[in-house]
């Protein structure tokens, strides 16, 4: 059960809207030398920086990197653990947009704090440079900021010019079924991953993170691309696009084109960012590294 | 028909640290066809228990009930409401039926598994309200009623099973006084027009001077006496049920015993 | 005091009055409901969130797995209102039967824990993840069935084990406690998952009949009909027991079995309901109270007729939910919810 808590992260990511202003300044005081992080994309933003050494506590679904493994454990979105946290005398806790309950507990303990909000891409890079700057890691913050984005635009470059597919970009489903299935929609770091790897998104037009889509929508909107997201990968890969068979007039069922992608880099919106754009590049545009030229939908239907 | 109960004891459930929690106890009866039998005694002296075994809803612990020599527990409960009708102290339905509505369930013996009630059956019900006098409430909901319009209409139903036998619990508790006597005239007539053998359990001692022919006196589940009204109704009789000193005579307007309550014996 | 007067001849009946043509009243009364139910369920299909030109859907020279129009039609909607109207009637009349033997108007289909004991099952295969399955028959409902059954195997045995003989009043100590106990289960088993399987839990919870072929409705169909079946056994015996249990007895009713049959086939109906699609809430309240304030309290019209209108209802619900906001959908059980509550606060009001 522990591995697949990071099907957690993609909900999370999706399901949160960014309402949030409490974003704590920073200030300019002296590095902080202990550092407490609820959110696993803010660890792995950490460790990015050069922060890791700094860090004494991560939450409960942090995998990555493997430092983590060590780290004392402090729980998560819904059950953070203060009594732990502040056992462990941080000088900066990283909490959620909706944990402002826990914030406030710490900062009336004398600990600052950080809220990291889930959003683009471009949040998740504020998100870098803010910690970067409450760390003393400014500089490595915005190299690292600077690294991913040239990984970003040179996918972007390889894959431009190419037809870019309607895609429905899965990120979760019931196991074996089509039921409970989300999709991403037209805003958040997926949505504009899936863009950057040369891929339209079906929900473009829907102003959500995520969507539900019933069968009659899935058919109506008729991607040419399914491309499925899972934190691990599943038992039966065959089955999982298998379940995909009834819904025919699908143009990417007709041909065929439909990947699953596993892994948590997939889902998390850290400094593996680029990984997980050039996986789901890859999986549209096989042909920009080196593979085969995905089969192209026999009659492109107009809905 | 004869209804007979022979030997029969009940007990409801075993009650630990009780010997005996047999609320009837070897109880022998019989309910001659045509008669109409009192079953008389204080509260708790097992009257109800013993109907409900009369009618087979109940079965006896020991012993056994018997209807023109078949035993009750062996016939299915349908033969059995085509052949005794119960009249039960309270009716209070769990929806608002019209008064129609609940006299027709009483036809429910005699029909088939998905068969419903027709025209036959419906003039059987509305026969039985005018027995009762009650044929001018067909439509109206059966809780709209007053007490007195409600028992009469639950006699209707029990008359609508078309049976022999009726049974009857406390037919005139919570009626006043012109409603008692209606009840007590209209039971009469069943019993001396249409045949219908009655055994009604009841309180009120004058309706039972009135109406019964045959007494059964019950005291702690047994039967103490058993017998012909003139005989049983005695001043005797009520202090060894009620421990009350009563004036029990005949009564020369009324054309029967009456009894009247003088006093708590102690 | 009038009608002292030995009993005249009976006025001869002039206009037929509503209480005396049962035979007539039901004919018709299951006729109306029925072409009701025929009709919301013709219509439903036509309108969506989506267009579809029906001339394309119906044109058999288009292959199937190209045919867009047929697609959504057979596959997205078809079976999305069949499983609406099974799931509403079974819904609806198991309610009708449980207020019978409950002898209460507030019993639902969810008072005696089969719902919970559904949602149990399902929220255990949900976080376990299994993949097993059972031919036509996917985990979750799978499970979810099998935790209904449990849970009304449960009260059944906790009902027959008291010593009295069954009756409304043990079936529903039972299944109250009961129901308790598996609320308290699932709250925890919730507590122990994590986030994405609660999520995901909390969606089956809200009813989903979107079912997207007909493959789930095959296999809840022979449960269906098999309730149904007994529930045509019950509707007179009902009347009885909703007077009184011993006044039925004496009307020549086996109380005891009537309980049991009642019980097992409300149960099952429930279960293969909530197995196909969720627990549906206020469907099995709502209805029978309508029917009830159109056609009297007879239950020989009053459980065929929920049957009816529960099919219509939860399709004409589903059609609002997924045409209302659309793209968006509202999960069926809002709308129920939305439409229930409202009206229900208006029965206790008349009733007061």
């Amino acid at each position: 059960m522990a591995a697949r808590q990071t099907g957690l992260i993609a909900v999370l990511t999706l399901a949160l809207l960014s309402a949030c202003s409490q974003a704590v300044q920073p200030g300019a005081p002296a590095a902080t030398r202990r550092l407490v992080s609820l959110v696993p994309a803010a660890t792995e933003m950490l460790f990015a920086i050069g922060a890791g050494s700094q860090v004494v506590g991560v939450s409960s679904y942090d995998r990555f990197p493997p430092e983590v493994s060590s780290l004392p454990r402090v729980g998560a979105l819904l059950d953070p653990d203060t009594e732990r946290v502040l056992s462990l005398r941080p000088t900066l806790v990283i909490v959620y947009a909706s944990q402002g309950e826990q914030a406030a507990r710490f900062e009336a303990a004398g600990i600052r704090t950080y809220t990291f909000k889930h959003g683009g891409i471009s949040a998740a890079f504020n998100a870098m440079r803010d910690l970067g700057r409450a760390t003393g890691h400014e500089a490595e913050a915005m190299a690292a900021i600077e690294r991913v984005t040239e990984q970003l635009n040179a996918i972007r470059r390889r894959v431009s010019g190419r037809p870019r597919p309607r895609t429905l970009l899965v990120i979760g489903r019931q196991p074996g079924t089509l039921q409970g299935i989300y999709a991403s929609g037209g805003t958040g770091f997926l949505h504009e991953m899936l863009e950057i790897a040369g891929g339209v998104n079906v929900f473009a037009d829907v102003e959500r993170e995520s969507v539900q889509p019933s069968h009659e929508t899935l058919l109506a909107r008729a991607p040419e691309a399914i491309v499925e997201l899972q934190a691990q990968a599943s038992a039966d890969e065959g089955l999982e696009r298998r379940v995909w068979l009834p819904l025919a007039s699908i143009p990417a069922v007709r041909t065929g084109r439909i990947a699953v992608l596993s892994g948590e880099y997939l889902v998390v919106a850290g400094p593996r960012l680029a990984q997980g754009t050039e996986a789901l590049a890859r999986a549209l545009h096989p042909g920009a590294f080196g593979g085969e030229e995905p089969p192209v939908s026999a009659t492109a239907s107009s809905r | 028909m004869s209804l007979v109960a022979r030997q029969v004891s009940f007990s409801y459930r075993p009650v630990p640290g009780r010997a005996d929690a047999r609320v009837l106890r070897d109880v022998d009866l019989t309910v001659r066809s045509g008669s109409v039998t009192g079953l008389l005694g204080p509260n708790g002296c097992g009257k109800t228990t013993l109907l409900k075994l009369l009618s087979g809803v109940l079965t006896p612990t020991s012993g056994a009930v018997t209807v023109n020599g078949r035993p009750m527990a062996a016939m299915p409960r349908r033969e059995a409401a085509r052949q005794i009708a119960v009249v039960p102290q309270e009716t209070h339905p769990a929806y608002d039926y019209t008064v129609l509505e609940m006299v027709l369930m009483g036809r429910h013996p005699h029909l088939g598994l998905f068969q419903i009630e027709g025209p036959a059956d419906i003039a059987i019900a509305r026969e039985a309200l005018a027995a009762t006098s009650t044929a001018h409430l067909e439509s109206r909901p059966f809780p709209s009623l007053s007490g007195g319009e409600r028992q009469r209409v639950v006699i209707a139903s029990a008359l609508a099973q078309s049976t022999d036998t009726l049974l009857l619990d406390e037919p005139t508790a919570s009626l006043d006084l012109g409603h008692q006597l209606e009840i007590a005239a209209l039971l009469t007539r069943l019993n001396r027009q249409r045949g219908v053998t009655l055994c009604l359990a009841t309180h009120d001692l004058n309706l039972a001077a009135t109406v019964c022919d045959t007494l059964v006196l019950l005291r702690d589940g047994r039967v103490v006496a058993d017998g012909p009204t003139a005989d049983v109704l005695t001043s005797r009789a009520v202090r060894q049920l009620y421990d009350v000193d009563a004036d029990v005579r005949f009564h020369e307007a009324a054309g029967r015993l009456t009894v009247v309550p003088v006093a708590h014996a102690l | 005091m009038t009608g002292g007067t030995p009993a005249e001849s009976a006025s001869p009946v002039a206009a037929p009055r509503p209480s005396t043509l049962a035979r007539a009243r039901l004919a018709t009364t299951l006729l109306a409901f029925g072409l009701l139910t025929l009709v919301t369920c013709l219509l439903a299909p036509l309108v969506g969130s989506s267009h579809v030109s029906l001339a394309r859907a119906f044109d058999p020279s288009i292959p199937f797995a190209d045919n867009v129009d047929a697609q959504i039609f057979f596959v997205a909607r078809l079976p999305r209102v069949i499983a609406g109207a099974l799931v509403g009637a079974a819904l609806a009349s198991a309610g009708v039967v449980f207020q019978a033997i409950l002898r209460n108007p507030l019993a639902t289909p969810f008072t005696l824990g089969v719902s919970a004991g559904a949602s149990l099952g399902a929220m255990l295969m949900i976080i376990l993840g299994g993949a097993l399955s059972l031919g036509p028959w996917s985990p979750v409902p799978l499970a979810s069935f099998a935790g209904a059954a449990g849970a009304a195997a449960l009260v059944y045995w906790l009902a027959s084990s008291t010593g009295r003989p069954m009756s409304g009043a043990v079936l529903l100590l039972a299944g109250v406690t009961l129901n308790a106990f598996f609320s308290a289960l699932i709250l925890f088993v919730q507590y122990l998952a994590d986030f994405a399987e609660v999520y995901r839990a909390a969606r089956w919870l809200m009813g989903d009949l979107d079912v997207g072929g007909f493959g789930p409705i095959v296999a809840s169909l022979p449960l269906v009909l098999v309730a149904f079946g007994l529930f045509a056994l019950l509707p007179a015996s009902l009347n009885l027991l909703s007077v009184s249990d011993e006044s039925a007895a004496a009307r020549g009713v086996d109380v005891v079995r009537t309980h049991r049959v009642a019980f097992v086939s409300a149960s099952l109906a429930t279960s293969a309901a909530v197995s196909l699609a969720g627990p549906i809430g206020f469907i099995g309240i709502v209805v029978p109270h309508l029917v009830r304030l159109l056609v009297g309290v007879d239950h020989r019209i009053v459980l065929p007729a929920s049957a009816l209108f529960g099919a219509a209802f939860l399709v004409a619900c589903d059609l609002a939910a997924r045409t209302v906001l659309a793209p968006v959908e509202i999960p069926v059980g809002v709308v129920t919810a939305l439409l229930g509550g409202p009206f229900f606060l208006w029965l206790l009001v008349r009733q007061a």
